[in-house]
């Protein structure tokens, strides 16, 4: 099955072994990926949002209408490109008065907005057009007693109206697409606590990650798993950057799930850049590539 | 609640009703009219729990009581929200206060009452495309990967379909 990936700024210009994760991995569970040049960012749906909500859903309209000529469902690899790209696709498909708006702005570059496309993220497309067992097909070295605690991030899940994911208060997605690469997801108090990222007075966001690291620590987990680079940027430098600010000490490994398939799939842990990351997984490799 | 009274009745204007009709002028914005002040978006808002100034639902009041000097600014509580949806997905009125308050901003923004890196974020849209810089580090570390470069993105495309051209 083909598919459009969307990969985004923060992916592409600063965590680019994520997006070597994501080619390795999904095309060995069957996805094709077929590229589209052109994208923008898509566009960021915290403060770019916040400036003009109408040239949020032009340059949003735009990035579907690339894909729509190709015609296969966009896969986004990133929450706030989730967010953003669902978000837009939806209100335009449900208000044909908002539709046409876009539309007019769109002209003027010769494109059109349709809707004649889906936009998912590539966790949820892998549960659901390919199935849990097609992943553990894939998988050669299992991640077996490999504690993972899971972190959702907000837009897999939210706007549920949106999304169509997942209980966003029950979610089991990111457990069982774990579970198929035979590793432990751990379901702490702070899962669904989101990262904080968006906030402007620091005290906040500083509080949320901590109670989440904290969180983590008390249950013995390996490492972090999630599947959004703002988030990862959150926790892994975030991690350093709070450990120094508050005198704390965290050795929490933050690592994108896309990574640890790849590396259940037989990739090195070099071929996915685990050595890149700001916490040291030299711990977590030990275990991994084991 | 005695907190929440003093800061709603400290707005020197008093109520101002044509405020909703500002508001209601922008995307979304008029789902404020919605709101019954049942305060289902408090309990589990993130920012809420973890600030002692931030409450969606006074956020909505002081929208319907026009108290505009404090909610358009760049000192607002708005700017604190994490824009979880998580409010969003507790109102029963489909207010979707989230999006009153991205309205809220937008409002901001528009009377240059925004923080300033706010503005930031957009125009590196509008002059690059991207809201990252690209660095040769992370050039070469895409090639080790086997990645293909990344290409320039048409900017002059959207500027041209905002009107910024």
């Amino acid at each position: 099955m083909k598919y459009t990936p969307f990969f985004g700024c923060m992916m592409t210009t600063k965590y680019p072994q994520f997006e070597a994760a994501v080619r390795k991995s999904v095309t060995k569970v069957g996805m094709e990926l077929v590229d589209v040049e052109g994208f923008s960012c898509c566009p960021d749906p915290i403060y770019f949002h916040a400036s003009n909500k109408m040239d949020w859903y032009t340059v949003a309209a735009r990035n579907l209408s690339l894909a729509e000529d190709v015609g296969h469902d966009i896969i986004t690899t990133c929450s706030g490109c989730t967010a953003t790209l669902s978000e837009v696709n939806l209100a335009l498909r449900e208000d044909s008065g908002l539709k046409d708006e876009v539309n007019k702005n769109l002209k003027k570059i010769g494109r059109e907005f349709k809707g004649s496309i889906n936009v998912r993220h590539a966790v949820t497309v892998l549960r659901d057009d390919f199935g849990l067992d097609k992943i553990t097909e894939t998988v050669i070295r299992p991640r077996g007693g490999l504690k993972v605690a899971v972190h959702y991030g907000c837009h897999l899940l939210k706007p549920s109206r949106v999304m169509r994911v997942d209980d966003p208060d029950r979610p089991t997605i990111l457990e069982n697409l774990l579970k198929a690469i035979g590793a432990e997801p751990i379901h702490h108090e702070k899962t669904l606590l989101c990262c904080g990222r968006a906030c402007t007075t620091d005290s906040i966001p500083d509080q949320m990650v901590m109670d989440i690291l904290e969180n983590i620590q008390a249950h013995d987990a390996d490492c972090m798993g999630l599947i959004c680079p703002t988030c990862f940027d959150e926790f892994d430098v975030g991690q350093i950057l709070l450990g120094r600010k508050y005198q704390k000490k965290f050795e929490i490994p933050i690592v994108y799930y896309f990574q640890l398939l790849a590396i259940a799939q037989g990739c090195d842990t070099g071929e996915v850049g685990l050595h890149l990351h700001k916490v040291s997984l030299d711990k977590l490799m030990e275990k991994v590539a084991a | 609640m005695g907190s929440e009274m003093q800061s709603v009745r400290s707005e020197k204007a008093g109520l101002n009703f044509a405020f909703r009709e500002k508001l209601n002028s922008v995307a979304e914005g008029f789902r404020h009219n919605y709101c019954y002040q049942c305060g289902a978006c408090v309990a589990d808002c993130p920012a809420g729990n973890y600030s002692e100034v931030f409450n969606p639902r006074l956020i909505l009041l002081k929208a319907i009581l026009g108290f505009e000097n404090e909610l358009i600014s760049a000192e607002s509580e708005i700017w604190d929200c994490t824009n979880c949806y998580t409010c969003s997905e507790r109102c029963p009125q489909d207010v979707r206060p989230i999006d009153v308050i991205i309205a809220l901003k937008n409002i901001c923004v528009r009377e240059r009452k925004a923080p300033q890196f706010v503005g930031k974020v957009y125009e590196s849209v509008m002059a690059s495309g991207i809201t990252t810089k690209m660095s040769s580090l992370v050039a070469k570390r895409r090639e080790e990967f086997g990645l293909r470069p990344v290409k320039d993105v048409p900017v002059e495309e959207l500027k041209k379909m905002i009107g910024l051209d």
